[in-house]
């Protein structure tokens, strides 16, 4: 059965996209047909880190919402890009860049049960193992349906105040949607911190579990989004702890 | 307080759009929206311009949760639907005895618009055919016509929770083209089975059938009566609750015109069908379905509709008569969760 997986956290800034696009990169390259969506409609990004260009875009995602394409003419193969080769395979339904159509759906809004539709209709059409949705900080409808429809939400979070208390926010959202399982993952740890520590700290916090503790990295900041991280420094401690998330989103 | 009921109605509504029972009827109207058969009732003009491709599914639960898919809100008239409904008005404003001593509830087999009488009583046969429908109609109370309009819209507003209008074009054709059903009437008026207020009657008869409704309203119709006569999204009464099983049974012995028989036997839900394209479906205890779908099959009811029916009935054991485990557990489905695989 495949498997929803929502990357969200409360507040902005936190890293969602970096972690969403190295995260089904990983799972990508074990060999899974993995398709990433990028509802983060007004702030769209995630294309950037996959090496896809505005001009190689047509069909995005906004086109499906409004009812002009089918949610697969609307998504890229971008396995090439990120170097998966073999059975693996990575997919990305890309939001628009231009401003027009960005004032047009938040002018205009959009059905929510469209994307629940959408979302579905990628799986089977593109026969996924693996469905990633990066979404818009905070709360709103459409963040609540990423929610509601995720086999595995994924929040993420700073060690911050402002992360603290979002998040506490965003988890009674998650359990009055009845979410089926919910994983912490620290983002941007200040390297005098005892991670361990923070780690058990947030999972007595919130009482769920922390799937991985992310060190603010020099190196990640370096890259700029021009790429995913974990493909071009394969060995690094950060790779590494997407490895260890990636097992958990497999095995569990 | 009240943030939190505003939180739990967003989760509720988005929770109903993520539901593995609005996909899986996500996906029976993805499987029946290329069938092409049928034709769209064309008796009078207005009706004609019903578009072939329209398409709605909406079922509402005993608690009140609605799953909608497709056209569910594009609005359509009521037609014989309404039959059930006003015959359920007529109950109270009479009692089961008298209404029975001025019609029937004897299936036909013949068609909805046959001119035929019980020859030992001269009752129509039942309050789904015409002639049955005309003079439960008859019986419905109120000083004048406007009166008793205002009585019938006000009782299709308890059961949907909402407004209600008349299309006032097929209204008028109905009116100006309804030789068949006069003529019934001034038969049933010779045998003194309705009263001669036949003119007021009629148009009465031919403004509830020319009520605009859509897929969702006639969900709401069955999941009332499936809820014992309170609508269960409102909570208002709509029915008394002695009344429901009146209209109920007669929904499934003469329902589906003169399929009904067939009806019962393979989807076994109490059910009333419109040339406009409605269905409304009862599941006793349980929930109503609302169905759109304007080609009709040869005997007047929607092609579509009856698919999704079928398969409703079957997927989750829903036929009144079933005692067989289904192939799936509505509640679970409701419900979501991880044993659930809609993927």
């Amino acid at each position: 059965m495949p498997k929803v997986i929502s990357i969200h956290s409360y507040r902005g800034g936190t890293g969602k996209s970096n972690f969403a696009a190295n995260l089904s990169t990983t799972v990508a390259a074990l060999g899974n047909r993995v398709g990433v969506v990028d509802t983060d409609v007004p702030s769209p990004g995630i294309h950037n880190l996959f090496c896809l260009e505005p001009e190689q875009i047509g069909t995005t995602l906004n086109n499906y919402l409004w009812g002009e394409s089918s949610i697969e003419d609307a998504a890229y193969d971008v396995s090439a890009n990120v170097g998966i080769d073999g059975t693996g395979k990575l997919f990305l339904v890309p939001s628009s860049v231009k401003a027009d159509d960005i004032a047009k759906i938040l002018k205009d809004g959009y059905d929510v049960r469209l994307m629940n539709d959408g979302f579905r209709n990628l799986v089977k059409g593109l026969q996924l193992d693996y469905l990633f949705i990066d979404t818009h900080p905070g709360l709103s409808k459409d963040t609540f349906l990423s929610i509601a429809i995720s086999h595995i939400l994924i929040l993420i979070l700073r060690p911050d105040k402002q992360d603290y208390q979002g998040t506490a926010v965003t988890v009674d959202v998650a359990r009055q949607l009845k979410v089926r399982r919910m994983l912490l993952a620290i983002n941007k740890a200040h390297s005098k911190l005892n991670l361990d520590a923070l780690k058990q700290k947030v999972e007595e916090t919130y009482n769920e579990t922390v799937a991985g503790v992310f060190p603010l990295s020099e190196e990640v900041v370096q890259l700029a989004s021009e790429g995913v991280f974990c493909v071009k420094y394969p060995e690094h401690p950060v790779s590494q702890e997407f490895r260890k998330v990636a097992q958990q989103i497999i095995e569990g | 307080m009240s943030n939190l009921g505003d939180l739990q109605s967003l989760a509720s509504s988005i929770t109903a759009v993520t539901s593995p029972f609005r996909n899986y009827l996500n996906d029976l109207y993805a499987k029946y929206r290329s069938v092409n058969e049928g034709a769209v009732a064309d008796y009078i003009p207005e009706l004609a311009l019903a578009k072939p491709e329209w398409f709605g599914i909406c079922v509402v639960t005993r608690d009140g949760q609605v799953f909608e898919v497709g056209d569910c809100d594009k609005l359509f008239t009521i037609q014989s639907i309404s039959k059930a409904f006003v015959f359920g008005l007529a109950l109270e404003d009479h009692g089961r005895e008298y209404v029975n001593s001025k019609v029937s509830v004897e299936p036909t087999g013949e068609a909805f618009n046959s001119i035929v009488l019980d020859e030992a009583t001269n009752r129509p046969y039942n309050p789904m055919v015409n002639a049955g429908a005309i003079a439960t109609t008859d019986l419905i109370k109120g000083k004048n016509g406007t009166e008793r309009l205002k009585r019938v819209l006000e009782m299709f507003k308890r059961f949907t929770g909402r407004d209600h209008d008349i299309n006032l074009p097929v209204f008028l054709s109905e009116k100006a083209t309804g030789y068949r059903n006069r003529a019934m009437a001034y038969l049933m008026l010779n045998f003194g089975m309705v009263s001669d207020k036949i003119d007021e009657t009629l148009d009465l008869y031919f403004q509830q059938c020319s009520i605009l409704v859509n897929a969702k309203d006639l969900a709401m119709l069955s999941a009332t009566l499936a809820n014992g006569g309170v609508n269960p999204v409102t909570k208002e009464r709509a029915i008394a609750e002695q009344y429901v099983q009146d209209v109920i049974s007669v929904m499934l012995t003469c329902g589906m015109y003169d399929a009904s028989g067939e009806w019962c036997y393979r989807v076994g839900m109490p059910a009333k069908s419109g040339v406009g394209g409605g269905i409304t479906a009862v599941v006793p205890g349980k929930l109503g379905i609302g169905t759109f779908s304007p080609p009709l099959d040869a005997k007047g009811n929607s092609i579509r509709g009856i698919k999704v029916c079928e398969d409703l009935s079957r997927d989750f054991g829903l036929h009144l008569f079933n005692v067989a485990k289904p192939e799936r557990d509505l509640p679970a489905w409701i419900a979501g969760g991880d044993g659930i695989n809609d993927w």
